[in-house]
């Protein structure tokens, strides 16, 4: 409920065409996690909707449980194989020394960021004083103290969303396809997927990489995965996850030797 | 859905399915009596059906969330006052529902389909007595009774298939409108997520029938409920009063039955519902004393706003039970933060009454001071701000009164 | 004013534009100009100030928030930090732009207010525009500001998306026209970031002769 502003927003763009995409930003001194790190995935929000006939996405709690379960499991497998221990929080209450008010103040100074990264990385509004220095934005020293007291290295925010149309709702999109060339376009595409994940250093509070993906389809019938299916999540998770690219003073630095 | 989802652009523009309700349901609707209106559950209700239990589901999580939310008044004397009431008036699911009070100052109060409801502060505000409170909570206990979210779901879903091209308009109207950009005040936007499955005018009307005889059954004045919605009418129309607007009509569009019309059958249903000989009583003593510590912060929460028609409106309502230092110095917020011609004035003969009353905040003082040597007269409101510092001497601002008092 | 609220109008009207293509920073509405560390003209470019590092000015569109003593800087973006200056408001002007029928309104200003009254100008703007469901005021003290005897307002608020903020305001009534300089900031980390950036430029603004 808190991000589908964001979301809603994003997704209005990928389905006016038939696109898988991602962009992701890292701090110029990123280093993807790798070997004996400990990462906390807070609270993973995923849903899953029938888009119906008339354009209501109608939220599927049946399909959501598959796919939260499907996606934790994918991250599971994702950074264990990159050597990583990983403790996925279901509710605010299941840290030891930290209270649900604590964790809520992190997730809500994350919402501001995230939003804010949105904004003026990708939807452009962008910030002279930040263009080509990678990620600069930080959760500061709340997320350094979840971190002391809870020995983590990292926090992982993911956000998925999965659309997915009824037939009828293929039939009718041939229409929206044409409403796009009498001078709008109405979020009312296919099938479409939207992701984001951001990353937190919790020893230095900053956001250290982001990612956004989407994909969808103005297309009558055309998906890209289904995140209800184990295969789907996985790839989902690979795509948003997977290529985790290193920050631009670490690529140069790798580059020289 | 909610007591009152906002008579707005942007609810109506995302009303594909309200407007197919209101379509078949016609506008001459035939007054539903409290006598016909039987609970459809029972204790401890749980759904048996997949949509339902989706439904359920999905909602649990929004529970979570919105019980997390730092929005929310926690004070647990508070919280257990409105629990209790929907206790009286929840009927026989009395003890299965949850209410939490969110710190929004508009007239809402909105029952989610698992049988959690949420009110706003600014609902404490309007109401003069218990039996108010009662009837809004006893109308949102009624939408659960009557199992009328998983009706309006599955009405609507069959409906805006109907309507698909219109919905498609409406969306990219709407999304000008800013529905699908992240509203600022997430939590004052539920009323308008909830409006996508908004109940029809029957079913208002049933509602209000069963929260008429849920409120009557458990002793209070029935009357009062009818209260509510003139003190709505009146409130709406002194609002767009002062802003030189017109109450809008009641059309085709409405979902929730025209508030006149909702008006005149509530008092009908009032008198049906009424036991000759049994007394009915208003828990007025009780309710003020209840909210009375947080009465200041609500009457903050509304004149701040500068709405001054709506804000006058609701102070002269309360202000049937009695002026006091409180609603005077209220009043003179008003016409300061107003701030036209002769407003000025006006705003310090309030304050200049609200300090005459024992009971009249310490802000009042301020106010009468600062007014008063604006006015010239310093003497006098130098003294006045004295007195200010002596009843708040830890003001934040009391280096910068000091500074004037000098 | 900048309420964060019409900014997502601009968002809307990025991603309508953008299609598939506007994942990135390769498009730039222009939304944002860089403000060098030198002297520089603020609202109707009656006052200076000097920053002491670069920050993000705010474009004005036509068709909001084009108040012409108004100017917003950001850092890190609206939802995280930004000042807003306002360069000799007249009096009978509102600091925001908002329709005469609007039922809720940022009271107008006038050139006979107090401290107080400013104050509380301020405080209904955020209620009214920024969503604040809390407000408190944290201190009201005298502060010279551009030479002339003003005052310091330091106040937070809750606002809907269930974030605390911060801020400060140091102004003055000068000839009868408002003077201001208004900083609010995410409480958590972000407040603390940008306030020295803020106390340098309300100590070294100053009216242009």
């Amino acid at each position: 409920m808190r991000k589908s502003g964001m979301a809603l927003a994003l997704v209005a763009s990928a389905a006016t065409s038939g696109c898988v995409q991602s962009r992701q930003y890292a701090d110029v001194q990123f280093t993807p996690p790798q070997g004996d790190y400990r990462l906390l995935v807070m609270r993973p929000d995923v849903t899953v909707n029938s888009l119906t006939t008339g354009g209501v996405a109608q939220p599927r709690a049946d399909w959501s449980e598959r796919a939260r379960a499907n996606i934790v499991e994918a991250l599971r497998a994702e950074q264990g194989a990159r050597g990583g221990k990983i403790l996925i929080l279901a509710h605010r209450n299941e840290l030891p020394n930290v209270s649900a008010d604590e964790v809520a103040d992190v997730e809500r100074l994350n919402f501001a960021v995230a939003q804010s990264i949105a904004l003026h990385k990708y939807s452009g509004a962008a910030l002279p004083t930040k263009r080509g220095k990678g990620l600069e934005y930080t959760l500061g020293e709340d997320a350094v103290s979840l971190g002391r007291r809870t020995g983590y290295d990292y926090a992982l925010f993911i956000h998925a969303e999965d659309n997915i149309a009824s037939t009828g709702r293929t039939a009718l999109q041939v229409l929206g396809v044409a409403g796009c060339f009498i001078g709008f376009c109405a979020p009312s595409g296919g099938s479409n997927q939207f992701a984001y994940a951001s990353l937190v250093d919790l020893r230095t509070g900053e956001v250290v990489w982001f990612n956004v993906l989407q994909t969808g389809s103005q297309l009558p019938g055309v998906s890209f995965g289904d995140i209800r299916t184990p295969q789907g999540s996985a790839q989902m998770v690979e795509r948003l996850l997977g290529r985790m690219r290193p920050g631009r003073e670490v690529r140069e630095a790798m580059e020289r030797h | 859905m909610c007591a009152r989802c906002d008579i707005s652009r942007r609810s109506l523009l995302l009303g594909g399915g309200a407007l197919a309700a209101s379509l078949t349901t016609g506008i001459a609707q035939a007054r539903i009596r409290p006598a016909d209106m039987a609970p459809l559950i029972g204790p401890h209700f749980q759904p048996t059906d997949t949509d339902e239990q989706g439904l359920w589901q999905l909602m649990e999580r929004a529970e979570e969330e919105i019980s997390g939310s730092n929005l929310l008044i926690k004070d647990p004397q508070l919280v257990g006052y409105l629990q209790d009431i929907i206790g009286h008036v929840g009927g026989p699911a009395a003890k299965d529902m949850r209410i939490y009070l969110a710190h929004v100052p508009d007239f809402n109060a909105m029952m989610f389909p698992s049988g959690f409801a949420v009110v706003f502060s600014g609902l404490l505000l309007r109401m003069r007595n218990e039996a108010q409170l009662a009837g809004v909570v006893a109308h949102e206990s009624g939408h659960f009774l009557r199992r009328h979210m998983i009706r309006s779901w599955r009405d609507m879903k069959r409906k805006s298939d109907i309507f698909a091209i219109g919905a498609m308009a409406a969306g990219v109207a709407g999304a000008g409108a800013g529905v699908y950009m992240g509203d600022y005040i997430q939590l004052a936007q539920l009323a308008t997520i909830l409006s996508l499955f908004r109940y029809s005018r029957e079913m208002e009307a049933e509602a209000d029938a069963m929260g008429a005889r849920l409120i009557a059954e458990a002793g209070y004045q029935p009357m009062e409920m009818a209260n509510v919605w003139q003190q709505l009418i009146g409130e709406e129309n002194a609002s767009a009063a002062y802003r030189r607007k017109h109450r809008r009509r009641p059309d085709l569009f409405d979902t929730h039955p025209s508030e006149d019309a909702r008006f005149a059958d509530l008092r009908i249903s009032a008198a049906e519902v009424t036991v000759p000989g049994r007394a009915y009583e208003t828990g007025r003593d009780r309710y003020i004393r209840t909210i009375g510590p947080i009465r200041e912060m609500l009457l903050e929460d509304q004149v701040k706003l500068n709405d001054p028609g709506a804000s006058q409106y609701l102070l002269n309502t309360l202000a049937l039970d009695g002026w006091n230092g409180l609603l005077r110095y209220y009043e003179g917020e008003v016409w300061r933060l107003r701030n036209r011609a002769g407003d000025d004035a006006r705003a310090a003969q309030s304050y200049a009454v609200a300090v005459a009353y024992p009971d009249a905040p310490a802000d009042a003082w301020r106010w009468h001071g600062l007014s008063l040597i604006k006015e010239g007269r310093s003497g006098e409101g130098k003294a006045a701000l004295g007195k200010y510092l002596q009843l708040k001497p830890t003001a934040p601002d009391a280096p910068f009164i000091r500074q004037m008092i000098g | 004013m900048s309420m964060r609220k019409p900014l997502w109008a601009l968002t809307a009207a990025a991603f309508l534009l953008g299609g598939c293509t506007s994942v990135g920073e390769g498009t730039d509405l222009g939304v944002y100009q860089l403000v060098r560390t030198k002297p520089t003209r603020v609202g109707n470019g009656s006052v200076e100030v000097i920053p002491p590092r670069a920050w993000n000015k705010q474009r004005r569109f036509f068709f909001f928030d084009s108040i012409r003593w108004v100017e917003d800087w950001t850092l890190n973006g609206p939802y995280l930090d930004g000042i807003t200056f306002v360069s000799g408001l007249p009096s009978g002007e509102y600091l925001i732009r908002q329709r005469k029928t609007e039922e809720r309104q940022v009271p107008k200003f006038r050139s006979d207010m107090t401290a107080p009254e400013v104050t509380a100008m301020l405080e209904s703007a955020f209620r009214v525009r920024g969503g604040a469901v809390e407000f408190r005021t944290l201190a009201l003290q005298p502060r010279q500001f551009m030479g002339y005897p003003g005052f310091q307002f330091d106040f937070e608020h809750l606002d809907g998306d269930e974030l605390w903020r911060k801020g400060r305001a140091v102004g003055a009534v000068i000839d009868g026209r408002l003077y201001l300089m208004l900083y609010d900031a995410a409480r958590s980390h972000y407040y603390a970031n940008a306030l020295p950036d803020f106390e340098a430029m309300a100590n070294n603004a100053h009216i242009r002769a």
